[in-house]
């Protein structure tokens, strides 16, 4: 049995805590959370160590693994603390703000010797598949790619139909010093990861047109081009402007087309969702991607993605900011 | 009996003519020696107002122009707002575009939660409420209500009357949910608008909708009474609208100029029975979460 701690206990770190519980494998034993609410919270689910600062939770030696679910200024700092304790590390995307920040973290997780894994739950989920149909070379060779998420990312509300009843938006969201970017950062490594993952890294060059529809510091879409090696050309379109969620990888074969996509949740899945009647396909990839990491520990094997397949990710997303077509 | 106008809105350029006709037709009389006007858009979250959801910065911007251009050119304007428990003004300002337009205007973006204020004591249902009011929504010449006209949980409809619960300066209005209808008649007694022009052109019913719907009204009540009819709902069964009624904030009957209201309300995206029913069941599911002390995961 492992013991998870988990560090942060905002958005996502919701998701990730629902989830520790669930997993059959492994014991949630602690949360850190500066929030006094969360930790409320936290000690009202039945967790008994809850602690205001993470370093307390790296210092308990009976951890064998952390979920790192913190505002991304946070990441850099935590995991290589977390590191230093010999903890395990599953830690939320984007890997760092920036590239220098992604480097330290990868240099300091394999001295440490422990394992990492970013969450990027789209590989464990429908998205899966379209890697086996490329790697059996059922559609032939791949020419183009299209990877799109658009949503409300950080603005979101409770569902589309309800859209005046936003979550709240906490203020590092606003800033691009903290965020390290805006949409591209936000969803843009999710679908670059996947198409490195189904295409490899190898990248030859990287363009973008970045979008401020909402005026803010941080650009809330992207168009961002990719031309891989080995010949194929991707374009991965990215926004925070939409009420309606969709996620979609369109690929475009010498012997067939591929097109896969999530949709919105419709309210009344989402209720039997949150009623814990049956789980969100979106919310099982979530669960699946800790479990596995979960399971990488217990069988003593490096999980995938790895911190340094995140930091290509985060390669590209610096490439794309400086390379910007420009309109004239 | 309370005089509706509805008007029927082609395009974005059509604006000001709209305006103008929707307060002709209300015959409207703006008060002598106007100098301060306080605006009341609904800038409530962060989907601007392509999504139905928030008042479009543009009739925002037309309506200071058309004021503007018949009474004063020199009026001076506030649009006002303040933060609420999941929006912050300073965020949602830049969002939805006001930002922008007030810059252009040269008019003022005031958020009520910074803004000076005194405590008010109002009686409603035989309950005492102590409110806020906020400086600049008390010194206004005219007070202008530009409300959205959309369904809500909790209160069925957001219109006039629910717009201006948004100028209560507290910050974390969530705190007042249990008693949302007192409250929002509570805050229409204390800040009663002068006129309320309504944003319907884009409306968020079942689905987002262009309705081009603009309606004007000196009442607020009447106002919503006839929103509640356009969406497809008895005024007469929405607790708050009844309520403001009692109150004397306003009058229930009313008589519609200009457009038929059947004309909107054949376009507007009702929702069905069964919509009706998933958002009572989605309303009790939120109550008994919060009462449970779980917050909604996202997943």
């Amino acid at each position: 049995m492992v013991n998870i701690g988990l560090i942060g206990l905002g958005g996502i770190g919701k998701t990730h805590f629902y989830n520790s519980l669930r997993l059959k494998n492994a014991r949630l034993v602690a949360v850190a959370d500066i929030s006094k609410t969360a930790r409320q919270f936290a000690k009202a689910q039945g967790i008994k160590r809850v602690y205001n600062d993470y370093a307390k939770l790296l210092e308990d030696s009976s951890i064998d693994c952390v979920v790192i679910a913190l505002p991304t200024f946070l990441h850099s700092e935590c995991a290589i603390m977390a590191a230093e304790c010999n903890k395990h590390i599953f830690l939320e995307k984007p890997l760092a703000r920036n590239v220098k920040e992604g480097k330290e973290i990868v240099a300091k997780v394999q001295k440490a010797g422990v394992k990492t894994m970013v969450g990027y739950p789209l590989h464990f989920s429908e998205f899966a598949k379209i890697k086996a149909e490329i790697d059996n070379g059922h559609l032939g060779d791949v020419v183009n790619a299209y990877g799109i998420n658009i949503w409300r990312g950080p603005f979101r509300s409770i569902s589309n139909e309800h859209a005046h009843i936003p979550f709240s938006v906490p203020d590092w969201w606003f800033n691009p010093q903290l965020t390290g970017g805006g949409a591209l950062m936000d969803l843009g490594c999710h679908m670059i990861n996947l198409l490195i993952w189904y295409f490899g890294d190898k990248i030859v060059s990287v363009k973008s047109v970045l979008g401020y529809r909402f005026g803010m510091p941080l650009e809330d879409y992207a168009l961002c081009f990719i031309k891989f090696k080995q010949g194929i050309s991707a374009i991965v379109n990215v926004g925070w402007y939409c009420s309606e969620r969709i996620i979609k990888v369109e690929l475009f074969g010498t012997v067939k087309t591929i097109s896969m996509v999530v949709g919105p949740a419709k309210t009344s899945s989402r209720m039997l969702h949150i009623l814990g009647i049956k789980p969100l396909p979106e919310s099982s990839a979530f669960y699946n991607e800790l479990d596995y990491f979960v399971k990488c520990v217990i069988n003593d094997c490096m999980p995938s993605p790895s911190t340094a397949d995140a930091l290509k990710d985060l390669e590209i997303i610096s490439l794309a900011y400086k390379n910007q077509i420009q309109h004239t | 009996m309370s005089l509706v106008s509805l008007v029927k809105v082609h395009n974005r350029s059509d604006f000001k003519k709209a305006i103008k006709r929707s307060f002709d037709l209300i015959r409207f009389r703006f008060p002598p020696n106007l100098q301060r006007i306080v605006v009341k858009p609904n800038m409530c979250c962060y989907s601007d107002y392509s999504t139905g959801t928030t008042t479009d910065p543009k009739i925002i911007a037309e309506l200071i122009d058309f004021l503007r251009e018949n009474l004063y050119s020199d009026l001076q304007f506030s649009i006002v707002e303040s933060d609420a428990s999941a929006m912050k003004l300073e965020y949602s300002s830049k969002i939805l575009g006001y930002e922008k337009m007030s810059r252009e205007k040269g008019v003022t973006l005031v958020n009520l939660t910074e803004d000076s204020n005194e405590e008010i004591k109002v009686k409603v249902a035989n309950h005492s409420y102590t409110f806020l009011l906020p400086t600049t929504v008390k010194n206004a010449d005219l007070f202008i209500n530009v409300p959205k006209i959309r369904y809500i949980l909790g209160t069925k409809i957001s219109c006039a009357l629910k717009n201006i619960y948004g100028c209560n300066p507290y910050p974390k209005k969530f705190k007042y949910h249990p008693y949302l209808d007192e409250v929002i008649v509570g805050l229409n007694k204390i800040m009663k608008p002068d006129l309320c022009l309504v944003d319907g052109i884009i409306v968020h019913g079942k689905y987002t909708k262009k309705l081009g719907l603009i309606a004007a009204g000196s009442d607020p009540v009447a106002i919503d009474s006839a929103a509640a009819r356009i969406m497809g709902l008895n005024p007469k069964k929405i607790n708050h609208i009844v309520l403001a009624e009692k109150e004397g904030v306003g009058n229930l009957n009313y008589e519609v100029v200009g457009e038929s209201l059947r004309f909107f309300a054949k376009g507007f995206p009702k929702r069905s029975a069964r919509d009706k029913i998933r958002s009572t069941i989605v309303r009790i599911g939120l109550s008994t979460l919060r009462r449970v002390g779980l917050n909604i995961p996202l997943y």
